[in-house]
């Protein structure tokens, strides 16, 4: 059976009363829509629970069919340099706007990648174009956001889905797609997503492409074949001592599933306490791990570092040999 | 005192094989390969400068009666030029039915100006009646890839310190020149392995007389990477020049120690080592961060005397070092995942996300799109991105 869309496009809330959690927000930012004059708004929050499509909504019912010609939508974490500001962002913020709403709306997603350069860029433009223009901003950290940014905002922190609503979500999906969703898929596919409405949808859709008998193993087999390949097997050649193809492993990893350099860190610290070694040597390559985190952060680069830290995992992995 | 004018170069360049030094294994592979033409079409004699790859070339001719046609760096040799000189020469015989052979010199030396010029030379060799010989310092270049192939290589290293005295010690007796074995040491010493230089050095010390080698200025030379690596890592001496003589950037250096620090260093050293680089690495990042030139000093040390003394006693013995991989690594996945981006783009844009987080999903996105057809055609992928999700 061939599915016609994307889902998460598909069954993507386009009224308030679609929307499932956030409900505090919802009815906040619905009395400003309904007055037609919203503030610059910023969504804080992890990802998908909602705050694109909030976003989306807000301008929907704003404008009505004419949306699209007042609408800019800009992914930060794709276009983040200053020109994007500089350009993009004021070229739309200071024409005006068609219809009876009087300014335009631009959503800023991802706003925290921006750097801090375009950021200090955005705050002017946000003043001066007010009367044309309202962003709405979306982020996981608000405080990657500059003071001056979140002081000129209205901010809203969404919480992470719950388990009921997540539920929810996928029993509708299932029932206009004709799913059989079994209760202990259900379960997993709410623990996997960690909240995440897009991944447990996409996850759904992703096992719905293989079969329409939606059960546990099926929506096991997909996580795992999905799932970016395991920093482990890096660390476990490491620590027996097999640095060329600890060192190896990690490149295919980095290039394959084109992860960058922090994520392996993050995966690393994350793995460290699962490993069978001693706690002190743990803190031992905690405090490595930070160092060579800050470095890449800095600049450095991201491999050489990353060796340096593999290098002492195998010392570590003599260590406790002894 | 004799009045000198040829200069001694090239007054003792070799005439028959016993007078080249030190190069007897190159010698062997030569003549096995003039022996066996046309089983092989072409060889490329490779090593420093001075260490007798002309000279190889010339006796090897005089020892088998056979004409020389040569083309050396002098001359254009772009293709064109190879098409209107070489060509000709390797498709016709000889003078006096003497066969010949192709000389060409210094192959490195086919620049940017001489287009097409390598190109059309391995389409002689293809086609060449004639043995074809080329001799070349710096033939790793990414521009000669094909060429080696085409060609067995023939490396000829740099004479050790001895060799060079001894040789030198015969020319003085010809030369009739008052021997001093001290300055015949610094000579051979500064000449790093090059007759060539130390020929005319020594000519220098004798036509002035003077009892200082002083004046003798160190030869600029290019070291190559290989010797930088060895010094590096097996002889811990004179660190601060270390990479002076090398066209090559400290940055590049540097991806060489990194990929052979494995080859030397093992376990608590492999850590020392790695520790330094990725400190000669963090004041790299910060020169081009803050364009503080300054840094460059510390990367030096780090890079130099940090790597060298991640162990108390240096290493002994030959080691084969590689040439970085990584580099090329990088940019043959990015040949393979160009299409894995822009799909992970076009579904961005559709589901208002962003290409960077659809590319860490993507191996969910790619059962989905795979599975249905509908939706690859919703977001306009083309022949080929649909053709690298069945993959």
């Amino acid at each position: 059976m061939g599915q016609s869309d994307i889902w998460t496009e598909k069954y993507r809330p386009t009224k308030f009363e679609e929307m499932v959690g956030q409900q505090e927000i919802l009815k906040r930012v619905r009395s400003l829509v309904q007055a037609l004059n919203i503030p610059h708004l910023l969504f804080a929050g992890p990802s998908g629970i909602g705050k694109s499509t909030l976003a989306l909504i807000i301008v929907k019912e704003l404008y009505k069919d004419s949306w699209r010609e007042n609408y800019l939508e800009l992914n930060a974490s794709d276009e983040r340099g200053i020109d994007v500001v500089r350009q993009k962002v004021k070229d739309f913020a200071r024409t005006k706007s068609l219809g009876n709403v009087p300014f335009k709306v631009i959503f800023l997603d991802e706003a925290d990648a921006l750097t801090k350069e375009a950021q200090q860029a955005l705050r002017r433009t946000m003043e001066n174009y007010t009367n044309t223009c309202r962003f709405i901003m979306s982020c996981n950290y608000s405080s990657k956001i500059i003071d001056p940014i979140q002081s000129r905002c209205v901010v809203f922190r969404f919480k992470l889905l719950e388990k009921k609503d997540v539920s929810e979500v996928i029993k509708r999906i299932a029932e206009k797609e004709n799913l059989q969703v079994a209760e202990d898929a259900l379960e997993v596919l709410y623990e996997i997503s960690e909240g995440d409405c897009r991944k447990a949808i996409n996850l759904l859709q992703a096992t719905a492409s293989i079969s329409p008998d939606i059960n546990l193993e099926m929506v096991n087999i997909i996580s795992a074949t999905t799932k970016p390949a395991d920093i482990k097997i890096v660390l476990d050649y490491a620590l027996a001592g097999d640095f060329i193809n600890a060192r190896e492993k990690l490149l295919d990893v980095m290039l394959k599933e084109s992860i960058s350099g922090t994520d392996i860190i993050k995966a690393i610290q994350k793995e460290i306490w699962n490993l069978q070694i001693d706690s002190e040597i743990k803190v031992k390559l905690t405090e490595k791990t930070g160092e060579t985190e800050f470095r890449i952060v800095e600049g450095s680069d991201e491999f050489v570092q990353l060796e340096s830290l593999l290098a002492s995992f195998i010392l570590a992995g003599i260590k406790q040999k002894v | 005192m004799q009045l000198q004018t040829q200069s001694f170069a090239e007054k003792y360049r070799a005439q028959k094989y016993s007078d080249l030094v030190g190069q007897n294994k190159a010698i062997q592979e030569v003549q096995k390969f003039l022996k066996e033409f046309p089983k092989r079409k072409a060889i490329l004699l490779y090593g420093p400068p001075g260490t007798g790859k002309t000279s190889l070339v010339l006796t090897a001719a005089k020892e088998n009666n056979l004409e020389i046609f040569e083309l050396n760096s002098s001359d254009l040799r772009n293709k064109a030029k190879l098409e209107k000189i070489l060509k000709p020469a390797s498709e016709q015989e000889s003078l006096f039915k003497k066969g010949k052979i192709l000389l060409m010199d210094e192959v490195d030396g086919v620049t940017g100006t001489d287009i097409g010029g390598v190109p059309e030379l391995i389409r002689i060799i293809d086609r060449t009646f004639h043995p074809l010989i080329m001799t070349g310092n710096d033939i790793w270049q990414s521009k000669f890839v094909e060429l080696r192939r085409k060609c067995k290589l023939i490396e000829m290293k740099a004479l050790n310190t001895e060799t060079v005295i001894n040789f030198l010690k015969k020319i003085i007796e010809k030369e009739k020149i008052e021997e001093n074995i001290h300055f015949l040491r610094q000579i051979a010493l500064k000449s790093q392995g090059d007759i060539r230089a130390s020929l005319n050095d020594l000519q220098t010390y004798s036509l002035e007389n003077i009892s200082s080698l002083d004046y003798l200025e160190k030869r600029d030379k290019e070291e190559n990477i290989f010797h930088i690596l060895k010094l590096l890592f097996q002889e811990r001496q004179n660190f601060l020049g270390l990479f002076d003589n090398t066209k090559m950037s400290l940055d590049e250096i540097l991806l060489w120690i990194e990929e052979n620090i494995p080859k030397e260093y093992k376990n608590e050293t492999l850590a020392n080592a790695y520790l330094a680089l990725s400190n000669a690495d963090k004041f790299r990042g910060r020169i081009y961060r803050q364009q503080f030139w300054r840094f460059l000093l510390y990367q030096n040390i780090f890079q130099s005397a940090g790597i060298s003394y991640a162990k108390k006693y240096p290493n002994h013995g030959f080691v084969k070092y590689d040439r970085p991989k990584r580099i090329l690594k990088i940019w043959l996945n990015n040949q393979k995942i160009a299409k894995k981006k822009t799909i992970a783009q076009k579904y961005a844009k559709y589901v208002h996300y962003s290409a960077k987080r659809a590319l860490k999903d993507f191996n969910t996105i790619k059962i989905i799109l795979k599975a249905n057809p509908e939706i690859q055609n919703k977001l306009k992928l083309s022949e080929e991105e649909i053709a690298f999700l069945e993959k």
